[in-house]
């Protein structure tokens, strides 16, 4: 079965229609990239996943592992294992980063049944994850993202992603403003969430983090539509020819 | 006794009525103001009168022999617990100030000739409770608090009371921060229920170099005013900060005027009001820097969140200078919770209901921890969650 199944998307955000019937299949165990053109609507994809208040699905369907999730609250997606790191994660000044992380966790563990973390047990569990990123240890006590450099702020979304180890995996431009180090820590914790069953929907402009997180297939998305599906061979095409290179499959 | 009967009446008819000596101190300066009404600048936004019609009870304030205990307290205007060794008093008022703007200030200090005074010696920390126990009452006394130079004392003030129902307090301090020192006060009040109102008006004066920190946390519905005068003296400096957490009905706040006498004297003063439900928070205060302040510097600020479309809240910092060797800032803002952050937090998997207590957590954060102690940190935020509990 399919993790997730996107059946002929229409989406608008205001009056303006962005997804105009996009159809994708999220495999199990496999990672899919995204590429496309700046404003073709890869953002707002990811966005009707997660269930955003800004966009508006006017048609089509999503499926999680058979269900819809369309009338899902955010927050459901999310306790049901859909993750999205953020293309420009938000700064919440005043909420402490391990105590929103702890938060989240714990809302995890109840809706699995599990016992929550106490502040101890989770601290040891975030230090762990802290060291693999690369991050200071000072991430545990300052607010949420609040004054975070670029680097910082996906690395913190990675970080979530570790802890609340979900099953499908989107993440939006994760590489962006990464340097040489953050890339490859970035990429180490992707790999790591690699268990033959979870799904990666990777958004990506550049090549350079194919070459780390190995995808099985690229989507090339333009103009609210999924127009080619190929293999790994297909970066190469695209950045020496460009999206326009691209006519849409029939 | 109705105090609006006190409306327009003379001299001698006033102290008649409140079986006063008409020759009082107090009296010619409540008769300079008047009782308050709607047309009062410092209760312009507050429905005093409503408060001041109605018929109240009006107790007998006999001293009582004070039973030992960890903090002060204070029943129906009477102490009745108080540490070992710490000295309190019951003595004739002699600190009134001569000018100041509330006529409640006076008319509470001619209620009660007699005042509550406390010593504060040497580096001190007490919690002071006020407890109410009597319905349909008017509950009357005032505090003298006086520091000593050098010392650094710590006030922590509570609030409880029991099923009663349509008391009005009136209650204040009149306090004196000693030369260097360091005084700070912190109130935590919690108001449900209508069980009573308040309207607490303050004196606070500062000495040269003196320090004082005032921070309240007025938390849930009703009506609850405070006044506050603060003068401050060469190289004084106050930092007050209001935290207003309201829901229902509410109608609460604070109306203050820092007065900059001194050179260098400086003064920060900051709120943060989240208002719900039908509620209307307040914040009216003036800072003015007189002509013999040079070198002042004074902050001000004020920052709301409304959670429900019917929430208001009137924000009006002010400065008033006479002369331009200062440095002043005021301002004020007012929005809504932030629906990409609420949004954030939800994608990660927590309940809109959490995520929002959060974020009203998170806007209040900069004036709860400034409370270092943790006790009361602990305080102020279990109030906070039932009032998030209680709803709209
Ligand atoms: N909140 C919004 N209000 C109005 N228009 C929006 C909003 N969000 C997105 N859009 C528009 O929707 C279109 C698609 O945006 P989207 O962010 O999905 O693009 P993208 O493919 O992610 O682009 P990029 O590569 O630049 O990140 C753009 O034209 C954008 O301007
Ligand atoms: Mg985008």
């Amino acid at each position: 079965m399919k993790t997730l199944e996107i059946k002929n998307i229409h989406a608008k955000i205001g009056n303006k229609e962005i997804l105009k019937g996009l159809d994708l299949d999220l495999e199990p165990g496999k990672i899919h990239a995204i590429m496309g053109p700046n404003g073709a609507g890869k953002s707002t994809l990811s966005k009707t996943i997660v269930g955003h208040y800004d966009v508006e699905v006017t048609e089509g369907d999503i499926l999680y592992k058979g269900k819809s999730i369309l009338d899902m609250e955010p927050e459901e997606r999310a306790l049901e294992g859909i993750f999205l790191s953020f293309q420009h994660p938000v700064e919440i000044p005043g909420v402490n980063n391990a105590y929103f992380l702890r938060t989240a966790l714990n809302a995890k563990r109840r809706h699995e049944g599990k016992e929550e973390l106490n502040a101890a047990e989770f601290l040891r569990e975030m230090k762990k994850h802290l060291e693999m990123l690369g991050m200071k240890a000072d991430m545990i006590s300052r607010s949420l993202n609040e004054g975070f450099s670029g680097g910082e702020k996906k690395r913190n979304e990675i970080l979530q992603m570790l802890i609340l180890q979900p099953e499908v995996i989107i993440l939006d431009e994760i590489d962006s403003g990464l340097d040489i180090d953050a890339l490859r820590a970035v990429s180490e914790g992707i790999n790591m969430m690699k268990d033959g069953k979870r799904s990666f929907l990777v958004i990506t402009h550049y090549s350079r983090i194919l070459d780390y997180i190995k995808p099985d297939y690229i989507h090339v998305l333009k103009e609210g539509r999924i127009i080619k599906t190929a293999g790994p061979e297909l970066v190469a095409h695209l950045e020496e020819h460009g999206y326009d290179s691209i006519v849409e499959e029939a | 006794m109705k105090l609006s009967e006190l409306k327009g009446k003379t001299r001698e008819e006033t102290a008649t009525l409140l079986g006063i000596d008409p020759e009082a101190a107090a009296l010619e300066h409540f008769l300079a103001l008047g009782l308050p009404d709607k047309k009062s600048e410092e209760y312009r936004y507050f429905r005093v009168e409503k408060l001041l019609e109605r018929d109240y009870k009006i107790l007998d304030y006999v001293p009582k022999a004070i039973q030992e205990a960890e903090k002060i307290v204070i029943s129906d205007g009477v102490v009745t617990h108080a540490p070992k060794g710490l000295r309190i008093y019951n003595e004739r008022c002699q600190t009134m100030d001569p000018v100041h703007f509330d006529p409640l200030y006076y008319l509470s200090h001619l209620l009660s000739p007699h005042v509550i005074k406390i010593d504060l010696d040497g580096d001190t920390d007490i919690e002071i409770e006020h407890r109410f126990t009597q319905s349909n009452t008017l509950i009357n006394y005032r505090i003298v608090l006086a520091n000593q130079a050098n010392r650094h004392a710590t006030v922590f003030e509570s609030f409880r009371e029991e099923e009663i129902e349509d008391t009005l307090v009136l209650y204040g301090y009149d306090i004196l921060v000693a030369p260097d020192s360091t005084l700070r006060i912190l109130k935590n009040q919690l108001m449900q229920k209508n069980r009573y109102a308040m309207v607490a008006s303050h004196r606070i004066q500062l000495a040269q170099r003196a320090n004082a920190l005032i921070k309240s946390f007025d938390l849930g519905g009703d009506m609850g005013l405070q006044l506050i005068k603060a003068d401050l003296d060469r190289y004084a400096h106050i930092d007050a900060g209001h935290l207003l957490y309201l829901n229902h009905e509410a109608q609460r706040g604070t109306v203050s005027k820092i007065i900059h006498k001194g050179e260098h004297s400086t003064s920060h003063q900051e709120a943060k009001n989240i208002l719900d439900g039908n509620a209307r928070g307040i914040f009216d205060a003036l800072i003015k820097v007189e002509h013999s302040a040079k070198y002042t510097k004074a902050h001000q600020n004020s920052k709301a969140i409304l959670l429900h479309e019917k929430a208001y809240m009137v924000a009006k910092p002010q400065l008033e200078i006479y002369i331009d060797e200062l440095e002043a800032s005021h301002g004020s803002t007012t929005g809504q919770l932030d629906e990409k952050q609420l949004f954030y937090l939800r994608s990660r998997g927590i309940s809109y209901t959490e995520a929002r207590k959060m974020l009203v957590i998170a806007f209040a954060n900069t004036l709860i921890d400034q409370v270092k102690d943790h006790r009361h940190q602990d305080i102020i935020k279990a109030s906070f969650e039932e009032v998030f509990y209680s709803g709209s």
